[in-house]
């Protein structure tokens, strides 16, 4: 599903946000990208729905070698995936429903399409009876819920999530991982960057460990913090 | 056709030009005021294009035969000029009909009575279809048998002929300033309104909707105030055109205009044009400084 050979990325300011990173994600994986601020995994999400290109490597999403992507080409990229942000980025005069509708609409979906997919989407999370409400009324957990819901409502095989319960408070950010791992047994493959510890200790996933824009560490079955698996299976 | 779709599309025009009301009214009076400026200024030019005109289609050749011509070779030469395409009539003056003329033009200023004989030739009074053709014409009939001399107001026309180029060239440099000027606060004016919508168009362009796509509301909506603005003008200027005009000449003796027809519709449509252009233009450009990040 995602491929990175030897990508580097650096800003025009001169920081090297990524250096050397090569990385393979398969179909239908959940992937932790862990570490602390500023050590890449925001950028590297960045480059997978070409919000910039790499200064250096190849990317292939989906088939897609990204890193060559035409201007043209990036609006068909980015309808084959869904974005999560911690901040949700939705807007604030239009409804739920109307917040997961516009994903579709802009994208020139039939309304038909429209009217099928939003109810089975917000139904996914479990927000099919605040649809007609709108952001400022919801909490932060149903907020990220209806965002989710528009990242999912084109059906799209790979979703990125940047810091999705950065702004939650543990048991909503449960809530939110467990949603998550729902959409991945659906099939959808899922990246999550983050830096909540206890999600990744409890979820025992895939984690890619990042330290100054390089992968450090790369484990099957990980925890947050690198070596704890074998001190538990000592201690244990 | 899907009209889920268009719905949707028209209801996202609807609210973004409500929403940002107050940017859309200056944009609109922004259009309206340089449109009343235009409008005003084609009107006058095309007025002024039209007296002229007017006065050059009066300007007549006056065509004198030799003493020695026959009324045959007379003959010959009116049906010579009358064969010329750009000649529209030809009127036989002869010389008694001439010196009527003349007495009565120079009445109490020159004593005719002294004059014992008829000194004028035969004249042809030639009048031209198109105003510029008038030297091209006197000088082919200068050179026709039995002519001695094809005058006409020479310094009248070359002035009046000037004068026309002069207008038509500034009158080009003033559309072209007006129209940038106007160009230029719409597209300030819709830079402010893809700003307060910036949240809208990352989100837009993160689930993949096309720049096409994206820029469109915002062509829409500068199409809307430059037409909005365009219509608001031309009703100050038909209105202006009843009202002030009619004093205006009042005020200006001296000048006939009985004859100068300006066609206002053709003029109104233009001007329609010329602000829907200018707000689609304009708003164009602004989105995609925009969208080029």
């Amino acid at each position: 599903m995602i491929s990175l050979r030897n990508v580097s990325l650096a800003y025009p300011n001169g920081t090297r946000a990524l250096d050397n990173v090569s990385l393979e994600i398969g179909k239908g994986e959940f992937v932790f990208l862990v570490g602390h601020s500023g050590t890449g995994k925001t950028s590297l999400l960045r480059l997978l729905y070409r919000e910039m290109g790499p200064t250096a490597g190849d990317i292939t999403v989906d088939g897609i070698r990204v890193d060559r992507l035409k201007h043209s080409r990036i609006p068909a990229l980015r309808r084959h995936l869904g974005v999560v942000f911690q901040d949700y980025k939705l807007l604030a005069d239009k409804t739920v429903w109307e917040n997961v509708a516009f994903a579709m609409q802009v994208t020139g979906a039939h309304s038909r399409d429209v009217e099928r997919q939003v109810p089975r989407a917000l139904d996914l999370v479990g927000l099919a009876h605040k649809s007609r409400m709108y952001p400022g009324e919801l909490s932060g957990g149903e907020q990220q819920r209806t965002a989710i819901a528009r990242a999912l409502v084109n059906n799209p095989k790979l979703l990125l999530c940047d810091e999705p319960t950065g702004n939650l408070d543990p048991t909503t950010t449960t809530e939110i991982m467990e949603l998550l791992g729902r959409i991945n047994i659906k099939g959808t493959t899922v990246v999550v960057a983050t830096h909540n510890s206890a999600v990744v200790d409890r979820m025992r996933r895939r984690v890619v460990r990042m330290e100054d824009g390089r992968v450090v560490t790369d484990e099957e079955r990980g925890y947050y913090y690198l070596g704890l698996g074998q001190d538990q299976i000592l201690s244990g | 056709m899907d009209w889920g779709k268009t719905k949707f599309f028209l209801g996202e025009v609807v609210r973004n030009f409500t929403r940002n009301a107050a940017m859309q009214i200056t944009a609109i009076g922004t259009v309206a005021v340089t449109i009343v400026l235009l409008g005003a200024f084609l009107f006058v030019r095309a007025t002024l294009a039209g007296l002229g005109t007017d006065l050059l289609s009066q300007i007549e050749i006056s065509v004198y035969t030799t003493n020695d011509a026959t009324p045959k070779q007379v003959a010959a030469l009116e049906s010579a000029l009358r064969a010329d395409p750009r000649v529209a009539s030809v009127e036989f003056i002869p010389k008694k009909q001439g010196l009527i003329e003349m007495k009565d033009r120079v009445k109490g200023e020159i004593d005719m009575s002294l004059l014992t004989e008829n000194p004028l030739p035969d004249k042809l009074r030639v009048k031209v279809k198109a105003p510029e053709t008038v030297p091209a014409v006197a000088a082919s009939a200068q050179k026709m048998p039995g002519v001695a001399n094809a005058v006409f107001g020479q310094d009248v026309v070359a002035k009046m002929l000037r004068l026309g180029s002069v207008l038509r060239g500034i009158g080009i440099g003033v559309i072209v300033v007006f129209v940038l000027v106007a160009g230029i606060i719409i597209s300030n004016t819709i830079r402010l309104t893809v700003f307060a919508r910036r949240r809208e168009i990352a989100i837009m362009q993160l689930v993949g909707a096309t720049n096409t796509y994206i820029r469109m509301p915002f062509i829409c909506e500068g199409l809307l105030d430059g037409i909005l603005g365009a219509a608001i003008a031309l009703g100050l200027l038909a209105l202006a055109k009843t009202t002030l005009w009619p004093r205006l000449l009042e005020a200006l003796p001296g000048f006939s205009l009985a004859n100068v027809r300006v066609d206002g519709t053709a003029m109104a449509l233009e001007l329609l044009l010329v602000g829907a252009l200018v707000g689609a233009v304009a708003s164009w450009i602004s989105v995609g400084r925009y969208l080029r990040t």
